[in-house]
């Protein structure tokens, strides 16, 4: 590209020069769009209403505060403060539930010899590539039945159970990569499976962990159909849910405070990402090189 | 027989009873989740749909039947109507559908057929809840097979809500008894003097369809069938069509996006069609005035219209049929309940509500007025039957008029595609 | 294959099952194997096989919640593959996944290669790209989506520049779909995240020589980047597009709740979902179920069968 248009006479120094003032320009232009819908939502929730959509502006040019002020009463008489705990339960206890059983599977891809492992494990990739769908009715109707709905029971018991096949799979791709001679080590020393899980793999595999804790949580946090799916009663609504219910409830009365609440509902999976970016990004890295 | 034994075998019949079930083995046997505590109060679920105005209201009236009634506890859940007849449903079939639920004519005999409405009238017998002094006979409305299955909580009608300044501007004047054809060609005007659509897409409502069908001696529903042909409906859609590409109704394209938001309040036509209780949230969304005007008619008299209801149900299995029969009692008849929830949901459908709410604002006014001169003007027929399934045409039709409104399917095509659907839904 | 086969086989290949320790510790290992296995068993039989096997009883019976089902062979079949939501919802989805995927994946792979170039700020851009990929299946970017697609909003502004006015994506028929793929192309960080781990293994030798030997930018891409990722490339391939067939959140706030208009954006998922939760019927949407999950296993067997043909699995790579 750039040869064609550069005289023959031009120093090594100055095309070097030219090629980082390109590739500057490139990786800036995709950040303007990548960003864009990001700081397009901070500067709309400073808006009134009715500028929202028509205003190019992408800042305000008055910024007001009445978007967010009125989240203050909550809508129609729920507070908003209840959806941000209740979507805070669920993360929590799902990156409790992911953590523990995740870990514990892991342990035993990797560490222990046992027979039908091998079976086991394509078993396990299997249902990383089966459409969540399939389950979708037959699992309503159990927890239906079991008179689980309307709790969080339906939304974690996967976790607990380690049915989220794809942090079972970081975890055993990181477990293999410990040094072996760590766990015979700790064998010769007379230390059971138990032992070893708890003393020696679980503390080495930190990274592995945190990674599928971080990304179990930002996935908690988003979910949708789960709730949308198992959840009645307004008190017991998480996040999204409690979005839609700004939607139907005040959407077109009181726009300005829906994109306020919608900004408000990304801050902890920003703040998370911004704290832990490089443990998602390699671990986003791993899964795909060592498959 | 001790207490932890017992709460042990329930969890394991419980767990068994569900794998069976899971494989469809089993009928489901659960229980409503309410439950009576130790001191006698009785916790009811009360669930409804609608916006931010009528949740607000009925909470209030909640708290009057709190204080009036210690013992009873009222747990509300509220959203908007497609998710709360998806809740409904679901919830139902678990056998945990909320004690008490706002309900609408085309729900009626598909949850009556399902066994999910509590009738009525045995505690209307002993004494818990009156069925007296209901205006207008719409009582009937919430009676199928001679059971009473939902209490009327107002009386509504079919109405045209028109931009009074955009009707004002183009010189336009709405009459009782005006035709179709005078209606189009007032819409014609409008378009010509003010350069906006005339209306915001009428071919999509079922419930105006019927009154059409209703002027012409015919209805939407039967018993169990649809109440018109195929050809009917595809002349019906193909009129629509060509006022939408005429620019008589509004571009599809923007009445969709300005959702939830009306179309008539987003200034993009002048009239919409819609129920009159509704015309209450034109004035917070739009910036114009507006007003209520007569359905337009094919004799020059008949409209067509009735009056419907929203209406209060139980579910037949509550494990408090008395304290829910108490609670509607409170709802519909309680004169303070009345001056709280004024028209939101109809005209209030008992003489003492209706005696205790003088409406003070211009909407509410309006839709008093607008009822009273249906009335006098004789035009209110009987509510013909919706079957069971009624829920999913409707929202088949509107789909589907939104189809044809935007060029996507043939009005042919369409009306086709409806009579199959329908066919399904009455079956299911 | 190595996804399924290889992973698993590795480590067995460099450890026997079992140790010197006789039978005893083997069935000692294998106890520990299960003991350690068992949430994972549990959520399996329950969670995942249970189901399956139900929602593929469910597939051949009527069952609308409330009465238990009833057995009705092949009906559910038949009256689906006539069905038009239904073949337009394939038509929706087919559409979607053969736009986006690829789109989204030459997008990041194009910026993966920026990336890989050392130079500064690099971390800061591949944090930047990535974020999207965390936040887009939110609600909140759903409804910052339909804002952005709206009439007069940022995009339509932008298009009538060029004299195209389509009165905004969000009601246009003929165009939301788009602001879906264009949702999910903005996501392109999490596989461009892989590519970039991917690129950072090919070994520079290979460059320094294919550039002695006089090969151009191009050429080098073709001959050596490309058949050394081909390995990752695969994985985003198949991942992206298993993804992409599931897709139900974003269509659903974007369109507003209603997976229109004129069922536009009726995603596969969408209609399942109506079909189940608002229909009630269950045995329709189980049918529809299965044969997602079939329609999935067939692309994934196609992609299986095809890496023999353009996956190159070098010692290096591994």
């Amino acid at each position: 590209m750039t040869s064609a248009t550069t005289p023959a006479v031009r120093t090594a120094k100055e095309r070097r020069r030219l090629g980082s003032l390109a590739w500057h320009a490139g990786a800036l232009a995709v950040l303007a769009v990548v960003l864009y819908p990001v700081v397009w939502v901070i500067g709309a929730s400073f808006k009134p209403s009715k500028d929202i959509i028509a205003s190019l502006d992408l800042l305000p040019t008055e910024p007001v505060w009445s978007n967010f002020s009125g989240l203050a009463d909550g809508i129609s008489g729920i507070s908003i403060g209840s959806f941000f705990w209740n979507s805070l339960m669920y993360a929590v206890l799902a990156v409790v539930g992911v953590v523990v059983s995740s870990s514990l599977t892991a342990y035993a891809f990797a560490k222990i010899g046992f027979a039908g492992r091998n079976l086991l494990f394509t078993l396990m990739i299997g249902t990383l590539l089966l459409p969540y769908h399939v389950l979708l009715i037959p699992q309503y109707v159990l927890f239906r039945n079991l008179e689980l709905t309307d709790t969080l029971v339906p939304l974690v018991a996967g976790k607990f159970l380690a049915t989220e096949a794809f942090f079972v799979f970081l975890m055993v791709q990181f477990m293999r990569g410990l040094p072996r001679e760590l766990d015979e080590a700790a064998k010769l020393d007379g230390c059971g499976h138990l032992r070893t899980y708890w003393s020696i793999v679980l503390p080495l595999s930190r990274p592995a962990i945190i990674t599928s804790a971080i990304f179990t949580f930002i996935n908690a946090w988003n979910d949708f159909m789960g709730p949308l799916i198992y959840l009645n009663t307004p008190e017991k609504y998480t996040v999204s849910l409690g979005l839609m219910m700004f939607r139907d409830q005040e959407g077109v009365s009181n726009y300005g405070s829906m994109i306020a609440m919608s900004l408000v509902a990304l801050v902890p999976v920003i703040a998370f990402f911004m704290a832990f970016q490089r443990y998602l990004i390699d671990g986003m890295a791993t899964s795909g090189l060592k498959g | 027989m001790g207490t932890s034994r017992n709460v042990e075998r329930r969890t394991i019949l419980k767990v068994a009873g569900a794998s069976a079930a899971t494989l469809g083995l089993g009928a489901t046997t659960a229980c409503g989740g309410d439950s009576g505590s130790g001191d006698g109060t009785v916790t009811l679920r009360y669930a409804w749909w609608g916006g931010e105005p009528r949740t607000i209201a009925i909470k209030k009236t909640i708290d009057l039947f709190e204080k009036k009634y210690p013992k009873i506890k009222i747990k509300p859940e509220f959203t908007d109507y497609e998710a709360f007849w998806e809740k409904f449903q679901t919830q139902a079939s678990g056998g945990n559908p909320p004690d008490v639920f706002q309900n609408a004519v085309g729900f009626l005999r598909k949850y009556d057929k399902r066994g999910v409405l509590m009738d009525l009238k045995p505690q209307a017998d002993a004494g818990n809840l009156s069925l007296e002094n209901f205006r207008n006979g719409v009582l009937a409305n919430g009676q199928v097979d001679g059971k009473q299955i939902a209490i009327p909580v107002g009386a509504n009608t079919m109405a045209l809500v028109i931009d009074l300044k955009a009707f004002k501007k183009a010189g336009v004047e709405p009459e009782f008894g005006w035709t179709w054809d005078e209606y189009f060609e007032a819409l014609q005007t409008i378009q010509d003097k003010l350069k906006i659509a005339g209306d915001t897409g009428y071919f999509a409502i079922m419930y105006l369809y019927d009154l059409y069908l209703r002027q012409n001696g015919k209805a939407f529903f039967t018993d169990s069938d649809l109440g018109f042909t195929e050809d009917d409906l595809t002349q019906w859609w193909e009129d629509g069509y060509k006022r939408v590409r005429s620019g008589l109704v509004a571009d599809p394209k923007k009445v969709e996006q300005v959702k939830p938001k009306s179309a008539l309040s987003a200034g993009l036509a002048a009239s919409e069609f819609t129920w009159d209780n509704f015309s209450i949230r034109y004035e917070g969304e739009g910036e114009s005035d507006y007003g209520l005007a007569p359905i337009p008619t094919t004799d020059g008299k008949a409209t067509g219209q009735y009056l419907g209801s929203l209406m209060l149900s139980a579910f037949s299995g509550t494990k408090h049929p008395k304290e829910v029969a108490q609670f509607i009692d409170f709802m519909v008849h309680d004169p303070e309940v009345g001056k709280i929830m004024g028209y939101d949901r109809g005209i209030l459908a008992t003489s003492e509500q209706y005696d205790a709410f003088t409406p003070t604002d211009d909407n509410n006014k309006g839709v008093k007025a607008y009822e009273e001169e249906v009335a006098e003007a004789g035009v209110l027929g009987k509510i013909t039957p919706h079957p069971s399934g009624a829920d999913v045409v409707e929202s088949a039709f509107l789909r589907l008029g939104g189809e044809v409104a935007q060029g996507k399917t043939k009005p042919a095509d369409a009306a086709k595609a409806l009579f199959s659907e329908a066919k399904a839904a009455f079956a299911g | 294959m190595t996804l399924v086969k290889e992973a698993p086989a590795r480590p067995a290949r460099k450890r026997p099952a079992a140790p010197a320790a006789g039978r005893r510790g083997r069935r000692r290992e294998n106890l520990a194997g299960y003991l350690f296995m068992s949430p994972w068993i549990a959520g399996f039989l329950l969670l995942t096989a249970g189901p399956m096997i139900a929602s593929l009883y469910y597939a051949f019976t009527s069952y609308n919640l409330f009465t238990p089902p009833k057995w009705v062979g092949l009906d559910n079949f038949t009256t689906m593959f006539q069905d038009p939501r239904w073949q337009k919802s394939v038509e929706v989805t087919l559409k979607y996944v053969v736009v986006a995927t690829p789109l989204k994946l030459l997008l990041a792979l194009g910026v993966a290669l920026l990336l890989a170039q050392s130079r500064r700020g690099q971390g800061l851009y591949r944090a930047a790209f990535y974020m999207p990929s965390l936040i887009g299946a939110s609600v909140s970017v759903g409804f910052v989506w339909r804002a952005l697609f709206s009439d007069d909003a940022i995009v339509d502004r932008g298009q009538k520049v060029f004299g195209i006015d389509v009165g905004g994506w969000i009601g246009n028929p003929d165009y939301i779909l788009y602001a879906l793929v264009a949702l999910s192309i903005w996501q392109f960080g999490a596989p461009m995240v892989i590519f970039l781990a991917g690129l950072k293994q090919v070994p520079r030798e290979l460059y320094e020589a294919a550039e002695v030997d006089g090969a151009g930018p191009f050429r080098r891409f073709w001959n050596i980047t490309l058949p050394m990722i081909s390995p990752v490339l695969f994985f985003n391939v198949l991942l992206e597009s298993i993804h992409a067939f599931q897709v139900f959140g974003s269509a659903y706030v974007v369109s507003d709740t209603r997976c229109g208009p004129a069922d536009a954006t009726l995603v596969y998922t969408c209609y399942l979902y109506q079909k189940g939760f608002k229909e009630a019927q269950m045995g329709f949407a189980s049918a529809m179920a299965w044969t997602l999950v079939v329609a999935v296993g067939l692309v994934t067997a196609v992609l299986f069968w095809s890496q023999k043909k353009w996956v190159h699995y070098e010692e290096a790579a591994k």
